[in-house]
């Protein structure tokens, strides 16, 4: 789609600035006879006349099951006294003859007082901003919505697209297929894609849907992801899907050519699953087998926990003989200063006794067995 | 006088069981005119501890509990008008005593820990215009519990530096519990007498000045704080990135009084090296500011001071 809906010229519908108390409020409308699902773009312009007041809106479309709408911007400009506010819309008509918009419009009124209040509140101090709601009532928009040529499923500019890894599978095996549908419109969102009748099992997601709205319109690409199965080759129909563009007033038509699947027959003896529904197992004596089941599974139950227990009281005696992390150090001191050195370091108050050993040996006259305090120490570790 | 240090443990454990490491840091305090830290879980007998002491030395015993609402002037006092003769008259706060448990210390705002920072350097008060002097000795002890982490404020590292030692209680032994179960239930506690008097403990402060500490030692203490701070030039690049501040000139001094003190209550006349190595750690874990790194591998400060006193050579 070349021509894009923002080159077409807005027609106006109402030229005219309307007068309320203390604003006035101006419409325009992109197109007032539309066809069905065709994009329209409206917009408001607010303008405060009122200098003596503070004054804020809230405004939106009605809902309706007869249109359907988004709020492309709204735009706040001017000062306190001299709000200016531009709201712009999407609208997308359902149905087609006369359908109406109506509006909510709500005008705030309030005091620059109330507004300096308001502001001097903080994050723990919230004040509220008091103003005085007045309900207005604005004349609705009438649209004429023209038919669309019958059978018409899509409206707008968009190309298909479609991919198909493999056409050959095995029975049964899934054979993924893809549609993908691309352009500027109404968005394309079909309920059945594929034509009726299909003879063969379809497996399918919920289509991937992205859509960015702007006052162009709607540009969107829908995916329909979908997998086809079956146990013997098989055809897929074309798929036809008749769309309409409003803007060249042309119908045209989207289509995926016929779609032929070769399966593979899978031979039966390869399978795991030889008999359909085998009859369960039965025993003589159901009730001895079931008995030796259960002790035979009490048993191995009872003598995995036995020995996983055994096991880590062995590993943990193991860990703790073994890998104390002094153990080392403690063995690689050559003489009493260095084995003073470390117990100092590592924790004084456990190793008092023999700090002071050690310390009568080095700084008294005492004679001492080096080697039978680092024993000792070595105990104290175990 | 080491009599009488042995008079004090012994009535000390007429009402405390075990906390060996805790009765030192306070009596190595006490010597030091030193302010103790303590960190341990609630119900290690911190509080009955240090009355203990208060009644074994006859000293004032008060008690703070600090919460997240507690103003300066709850502590230090206020300046009260009196409507019937329209002047002012001072209300001192509960500072005003020998020994102070400040208790969870770290539930209090900075401001209130802030105000403390003046009594424990100066020992002395200054409500409105007026300044007090605390009689001596004045000794603080703080707890703080080290599980919760909601509803705290870390204590800033100025006020850290204030404190001579950071203790950490742990947990009785299984024997010492059992016979803190049975006094517990049967009340049979004995009660604290009064053993030593201020003059006598002012002597044994004054005895702490005739422990000999010989030069090399010295000079070992003052590298020990050194490594803290420019550990690569004691050849202790491993954990260079692991400290971001290093200790500050008060630790070098409070290193020196403590070991001293622990050589005294040894019964030494001289501190030996071992002196210096039981005292280390308390004096300077709260000192030592670690990285970013440091705490997200977590590493302690116990550890660094572990591995500078393994690395640096004793004399």
């Amino acid at each position: 789609m070349k021509n894009s809906l923002g080159k077409l010229i807005l027609v106006l519908l109402c030229s005219l600035w309307l007068h309320a108390e203390d604003f006035k409020y101006h419409f325009t409308l992109s197109n007032t006879s539309p066809y069905v699902k065709e994009a329209v773009i409206m917009t408001l312009d607010l303008n405060q006349s009122n200098r003596n007041k503070v004054l804020f809106f809230h405004f939106a479309l009605k809902k309706n099951p007869d249109y359907e709408f988004h709020r492309i911007t709204a735009k706040e400009t001017g000062e306190n006294i001299a709000a200016r506010v531009h709201y712009e819309y999407l609208i997308y008509p359902l149905r087609s003859g006369e359908i109406q918009l109506h509006f909510d419009l709500i005008q705030k009124a309030t005091t620059e007082a109330n507004l300096v209040y308001s502001f001097s509140g903080d994050r723990d101090n919230v004040k509220g901003l008091t103003t005085v709601d007045t309900q207005i009532d604005l004349p609705p928009l009438t649209l004429k919505i023209k038919s669309l040529p019958k059978g018409t499923s899509l409206v707008g500019d968009f190309s298909l697209t479609h991919s198909l890894k493999t056409n050959k599978a095995k029975a049964y095996e899934p054979l993924p297929f893809q549609v993908t549908i691309k352009g500027s419109g109404y968005p394309p969102l079909l309920e059945n894609l594929l034509p009726e009748n299909i003879n063969f099992t379809l497996f399918k997601e919920n289509p991937i849907v992205n859509a960015v709205n702007s006052s162009q319109g709607t540009s969107s690409t829908v995916v329909y992801p979908m997998a086809l199965s079956h146990s013997q080759s098989f055809e897929l129909e074309p798929i036809v899907i008749k769309a309409f563009d409003p803007k060249t007033q042309k119908s045209y038509t989207l289509k995926v050519p016929k779609q032929h699947f070769n399966i593979r027959k899978v031979d039966v003896k390869s399978l795991v699953d030889k008999i359909d529904s085998p009859k369960p197992l039965e025993s003589d004596l159901p009730w001895l087998s079931t008995i030796l089941i259960s002790l035979l599974s009490y048993l191995v139950v009872f003598a995995a926990g036995f020995l996983t227990a055994i096991s880590l009281k062995w590993k943990k005696k193991r860990t703790a003989q073994t890998s104390h992390p002094l153990k080392k150090k403690i063995e690689a001191c050559k003489d009493e200063k260095a084995l003073l050195q470390l117990l100092m370091a590592t924790d004084a108050k456990q190793f008092a006794l023999s700090i002071e050993k050690l310390e009568k040996g080095l700084y008294g006259n005492a004679k001492i067995n080096f080697n039978k305090v680092k024993q000792e120490v070595l105990e104290m570790l175990k | 006088m080491n009599k009488k240090i042995t008079q004090l443990k012994q009535e000390l454990s007429k009402a405390v069981i075990g906390q060996e490491t805790m009765i030192e840091g306070l009596l190595v305090g006490l010597l030091c005119d030193g302010h103790i830290l303590v960190e341990g879980v609630p119900g290690l007998a911190k509080t009955t501890t240090i009355n203990a002491f208060s009644k074994a030395l006859g000293l004032d015993f008060k008690r703070i509990q600090f919460t997240p609402d507690l103003l300066p002037s709850d502590i230090i006092g206020a300046q009260i008008y009196n409507p019937q003769d329209h002047s002012f008259s001072i209300k001192k706060g509960p500072l005003f005593t020998h020994l102070l448990l400040a208790d969870e210390i770290n539930r209090a705002p900075a401001k209130v820990q802030s105000a403390l920072l003046e009594v424990m350097q100066e020992r002395q008060v200054t409500i409105a215009d007026e300044t007090f002097k605390l009689e001596s000795p004045f000794l603080v002890m703080a707890t703080q519990n080290p599980i919760e982490q909601e509803g705290v404020y870390a204590l800033p590292e100025a006020q850290l530096d204030r404190f001579m030692m950071k203790i950490v209680v742990q947990h009785n032994s299984e024997e010492e519990e059992l016979e803190i179960m049975r006094k517990g239930a049967s009340k049979s506690f004995a009660e604290v007498q009064k053993v030593l008097s201020i003059e006598e403990l002012h002597t044994l402060q004054k005895g702490l000045e005739k422990i000999h500490i010989d030069k090399e030692l010295e000079q070992y203490i003052v590298h020990l704080i050194s490594a803290t701070r420019d550990p690569a030039k004691f050849k202790l690049s491993s954990i260079a990135e692991s400290i971001m501040f290093g200790a500050s000139p008060r630790a070098s001094i409070d290193l020196y009084k403590a070991a001293k003190a622990k050589a005294f209550l040894r019964g030494n006349d001289f501190v030996t090296p071992a002196d210096i190595g039981y005292v280390v750690h308390d004096v300077l874990r709260h000192r030592i500011v670690l990285s970013y790194e440091a705490r997200a591998k977590g590493v302690s400060t116990d550890e660094i001071i572990s591995t500078i006193v393994e690395t640096l050579p004793i004399p």
